[in-house]
C-alpha cells in the first residue's frame, strides 16, 4: 500500500505524512527549481523516509515522475488556501489541479482511496443545517470556497473513483496545548484586536465557528482513510463567534501590557460597515491594518451566515471521535499568540 | 446641567485657503493626496507665516463681541492642543515658557471680572471639555452668569498638516455658556479617557475610534435620558466620510442626520470643526426648536467627548 500525498510540505500535508510514518509514502511538493526541491526534501527528511517528487498542479502532466502502478491511496492536500486568492489562481491550482489529480487517479489501477481535503466552507452562502452531502452552487463569499466546492464536484462527479471528500474545520493550533504554527484569518483577527487596530466585529456573535487543532484534524484524516468512501464533515464541536471573542479577551486581559492599554471589546457590525472599513483601510498608508484586514475581509461575510454542520457519518466512521472544547482551544491559542507572537511596547 | 444654555457661536480659520494637492506638493502631508480626497477632504486653511493661534482665538472672540455676546463674562476657558511653543536654546527664566492666551483675551476685550482656565490635555476634544468646565463652574459659582469657551490651534511652520489620516486646518472656535436662554440648551457633556493609549499611533487611533465613539454617543445620549436613535442630529468632526457611515449604522442613526457639511472646505480644525459644522447646521435653518444634537469628538490622549444640546430657538 503506497500513499501519495500532494502538498506534502504544507501545514497539513507534513503532519499527515508524519502520522503515516512507517508506511510506504510518496511526497509530492510544488517547487520552482532543483534548489527549492532540495530544500523541501531536506525539510521533509525528518518527517518521513520517503521519496519527495516535484508536482506542480499547474503543469499539463504534473505526475510525470510518479509511477501510477504503485499508488493505492492519494491524499490530495495541495491547494492555495488564502481567502483572498484570485479567481484565476483558485481555478488553476484548486480546480484544474484537482482535475489533474483525478486524471492521474484514473491511471492508478490499484487505487483504493482518493481523499480530497476540502473545507466546511465549501457550503458557501448556505445557512442552517449543512449535511454531509453534495452541495449545489448557491454562491460563495470568496474564490477559495468556490474552488474547494468545484474541486469536490470534480471528484464526486466520478462514481467510478473511490473518492472521500473530507471537509475540514479552521485550524488554529497544533493541539490542545495551543501552539500556533500556521497563521490564518483567525490569528490575524486576534492580532488586530490585541493591538487595538480593530474594534469592529464582523459577524453575528451567535454564528457557530468550527475551530480545531491540527492533531484532531490529522487524527480524523488518518481514521477516514480506512473508512468507507463519501463525504465527511470534520467538525469538532462549535463555539459561537461571541464566545470565542469573549474567551480571547479574557486571555488578553490577563496580560499586563494589554490591560494597561485598556482596549475595548469589539462592537458587532453589519456586513456593509465592515466592507466600508476594509475599503477605507486600503488607503491607510502602509500600516499593519491593511494587510491583516486583507486576510480577514474575504472571509468576514461567512460570519453572518450561521451554519450547523452535521457529523453523523464522521462519528459513525471514526470511533475515536470526541467533541473538542473549542473555547479552551481558543484560550490556549491566544495564550500562545501573546507569549510568542504579539509584542506591543507597554510604555 | 440644568438651566444652562449655549450660544454666540463663532469661528476663525487660517487666512490662506489651500487645496490639499498644493500642500502635498509642498511636502506637508503624509498620505497620498488621492487617499485624502477619497476620504472626502479637499481644502484646508493655514495661517500666513507668523500668524498665531492666539490671533485666531482673538478673531473668533471678536466676532462674538461684535454681536454683543461678550457681556457678563465671569470666566474664560481656553482649550488648545499645542500650549505654546518653547523657544530654541536653554531657558534661564522659566516664565519665558509660560503663555497666557486666555489672560490676553481678558485684557484685550476688557473682561475684567473674568477668571481664566487653561485646558490642554484633551487634544481635539478640548472644546467639549471647555463646555463641561463651563457647566461645572456655573454650577459651583451661583453668582456667575456666563463663561466664554475658546479653542484655538495653529500648527507650527513645517509641520505636517495631517493627523491620523485627517487633513488639518489652523483655526479657532468660541461660544458662550450661560444661564440665560440662548440658541441651545446644554443638556450634558460626557467624556472617556484611555491614557493607556496616550501614545497610540495613527492606526490604533483609527482602530479604536469605532468602539469608543459608539460607546461615547450611547453613554452621552443616556446621560440626557435618550438613546442614539432619539438624536435629531449628530454633528461630527470632519473626518473620513466612511467613518460616520459606519457609525450611523452601529448607532442606528439615520445617516441623513449626520451633519458634517464642511468636510471638503475646512477639513479637521483640531477642536473647532464640530463647532464650524454646528454653526452651519444652525445657520441652515434645518434645526428646529426641541431637536436634540450630539456633538461627539475624538482626540489623542486618547480622549472622546460628546455634548448633547437641545435647540431652544
Ligand atoms: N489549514 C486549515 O485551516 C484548513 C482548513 C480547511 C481546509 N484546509 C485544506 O487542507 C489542505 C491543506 O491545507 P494546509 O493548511 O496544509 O495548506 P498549506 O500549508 O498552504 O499547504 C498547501 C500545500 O499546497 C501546495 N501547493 C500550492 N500550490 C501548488 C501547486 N500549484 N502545485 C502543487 N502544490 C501546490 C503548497 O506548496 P507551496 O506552499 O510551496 O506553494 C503547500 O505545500 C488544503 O486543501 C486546504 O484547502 C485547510
Amino acid at each position: 500500500m503506497t500513499t501519495l500525498i500532494t502538498g506534502a510540505d504544507g501545514y497539513l500535508g507534513r503532519r499527515i505524512a508524519a502520522a503515516l510514518r512507517g508506511e510506504d509514502l510518496v511526497l509530492a511538493v510544488r517547487c520552482a527549481d532543483q534548489a527549492e526541491l532540495d530544500r523541501k526534501r531536506a525539510r521533509l527528511a525528518d518527517v518521513a523516509d520517503a521519496p519527495v517528487v516535484p508536482v506542480d498542479l499547474r503543469d499539463a502532466d504534473p505526475f510525470a515522475q510518479v509511477d501510477p502502478r504503485r499508488i493505492t491511496r492519494i491524499v490530495h492536500a495541495a491547494a492555495v488556501i488564502r481567502f483572498d486568492v484570485s479567481r484565476d489562481t483558485a481555478e488553476r491550482v484548486n480546480v484544474a489541479g484537482t482535475a489533474r489529480v483525478r486524471e492521474f487517479a484514473h491511471r492508478c489501477d490499484r487505487l483504493d482511496r482518493l481523499m480530497l481535503l476540502s473545507t466546511l466552507y465549501s457550503a458557501g452562502r448556505r445557512r442552517g443545517q449543512v449535511g454531509e452531502t453534495r452541495h449545489d452552487d448557491i454562491g460563495f463569499v470568496n474564490h477559495y470556497e468556490w474552488s474547494k466546492w468545484a474541486a469536490e464536484e470534480c471528484l464526486l462527479d466520478r462514481p467510478e473513483l473511490p473518492v472521500s471528500v473530507v471537509r475540514l474545520p479552521t485550524l488554529i493550533a497544533e493541539d490542545a496545548a495551543g501552539d500556533v504554527a500556521q497563521y490564518n484569518a483567525f490569528h490575524h483577527t486576534m492580532r488586530l484586536y490585541y493591538s487595538g487596530l480593530l474594534t469592529l466585529l464582523p459577524g453575528d456573535p451567535a454564528t457557530p465557528l468550527s475551530l480545531a487543532s491540527a492533531a484532531f484534524t490529522v487524527d480524523a484524516v488518518t481514521a477516514l482513510l480506512a473508512a468507507p468512501t463519501g463525504i465527511y464533515q470534520v467538525c469538532p464541536g462549535p463555539v459561537t463567534l461571541g464566545a470565542a471573542i469573549d474567551t480571547a479577551f479574557a486571555v488578553f486581559e490577563q496580560d499586563p501590557g494589554f490591560r494597561r492599554r485598556m482596549l475595548p471589546r469589539p462592537v458587532p457590525c453589519d456586513p456593509a460597515s465592515f466592507r466600508d472599513l476594509a475599503q477605507a483601510a486600503q488607503r491607510l498608508r502602509g500600516g499593519p491594518l491593511q494587510p491583516a484586514l486583507a486576510s480577514v475581509t474575504p472571509f468576514a461575510e461567512q460570519l453572518y451566515l450561521p451554519k450547523h454542520f452535521t457529523t453523523d457519518r464522521l462519528r459513525a466512521a471514526w470511533p475515536g471521535y470526541r467533541t473538542q472544547d473549542a473555547a479552551a482551544l481558543v484560550a490556549a491559542a491566544c495564550t500562545d499568540l501573546i507569549e510568542r507572537s504579539f509584542r506591543v511596547p507597554t510604555a | 446641567m440644568d438651566g444652562l444654555y449655549i450660544g454666540s457661536f463663532a469661528h476663525a480659520l487660517g487666512a490662506r485657503r489651500r487645496h490639499l494637492r498644493e500642500s502635498a506638493a509642498a511636502g506637508l502631508l503624509q498620505s497620498a493626496p488621492e487617499d485624502l480626497e477619497a476620504a472626502g477632504f479637499r481644502w484646508h486653511h493655514v495661517c500666513e507665516p507668523g500668524g498665531t493661534a492666539y490671533e485666531l482665538a482673538h478673531a473668533a472672540v471678536a466676532e462674538i463681541a461684535a454681536g454683543g455676546g461678550l457681556t457678563d463674562i465671569d470666566a474664560i476657558v481656553y482649550a488648545t492642543c499645542l500650549p505654546g511653543e518653547t523657544g530654541a536654546g536653554p531657558v534661564r527664566d522659566v516664565k519665558d515658557l509660560m503663555d497666557f492666551p486666555a489672560g490676553r483675551l481678558q485684557a484685550e476685550f476688557g473682561l475684567s471680572r473674568a477668571i481664566v482656565v487653561g485646558l490642554h490635555q484633551q487634544a481635539c476634544t478640548g472644546a467639549i471639555g471647555a463646555l463641561r468646565l463651563a457647566g461645572a463652574l456655573l454650577t459651583t459659582e451661583p453668582a456667575w452668569r456666563r463663561v466664554l469657551c475658546v479653542t484655538a490651534d495653529r500648527f507650527p511652520e513645517g509641520a505636517w498638516y495631517e493627523q491620523a489620516y485627517n487633513l488639518i486646518s489652523d483655526g479657532a472656535a468660541a461660544c458662550v455658556v450661560g444661564r440665560d436662554p440662548d440658541v441651545c440648551r446644554l443638556l450634558t457633556v460626557h467624556q472617556i479617557t484611555n491614557g493607556g493609549l496616550g501614545r497610540a499611533g495613527d492606526d490604533e487611533t483609527v482602530g479604536t475610534y469605532f468602539a469608543y465613539t459608539h460607546r461615547l454617543v450611547r453613554e452621552a445620549a443616556a446621560r440626557a435620558g435618550l438613546t442614539p436613535a432619539d438624536l435629531d442630529w449628530v454633528v461630527t468632526q470632519n473626518t473620513h466620510e466612511k467613518a460616520w457611515q459606519i457609525l450611523a449604522r452601529l448607532l442606528d442613526v439615520d445617516h441623513a442626520r449626520i451633519w458634517a457639511p464642511t468636510l471638503a472646505d475646512v477639513g479637521h480644525v483640531i477642536s473647532a470643526d464640530a463647532f464650524v459644522n454646528l454653526s452651519a447646521l444652525l445657520g441652515s435653518g434645518q434645526a428646529r426648536p426641541g431637536q436634540r444634537i450630539a456633538l461627539p469628538m475624538a482626540g489623542f490622549g486618547l480622549n472622546w467627548q460628546c455634548a448633547v444640546l437641545e435647540v431652544a430657538r
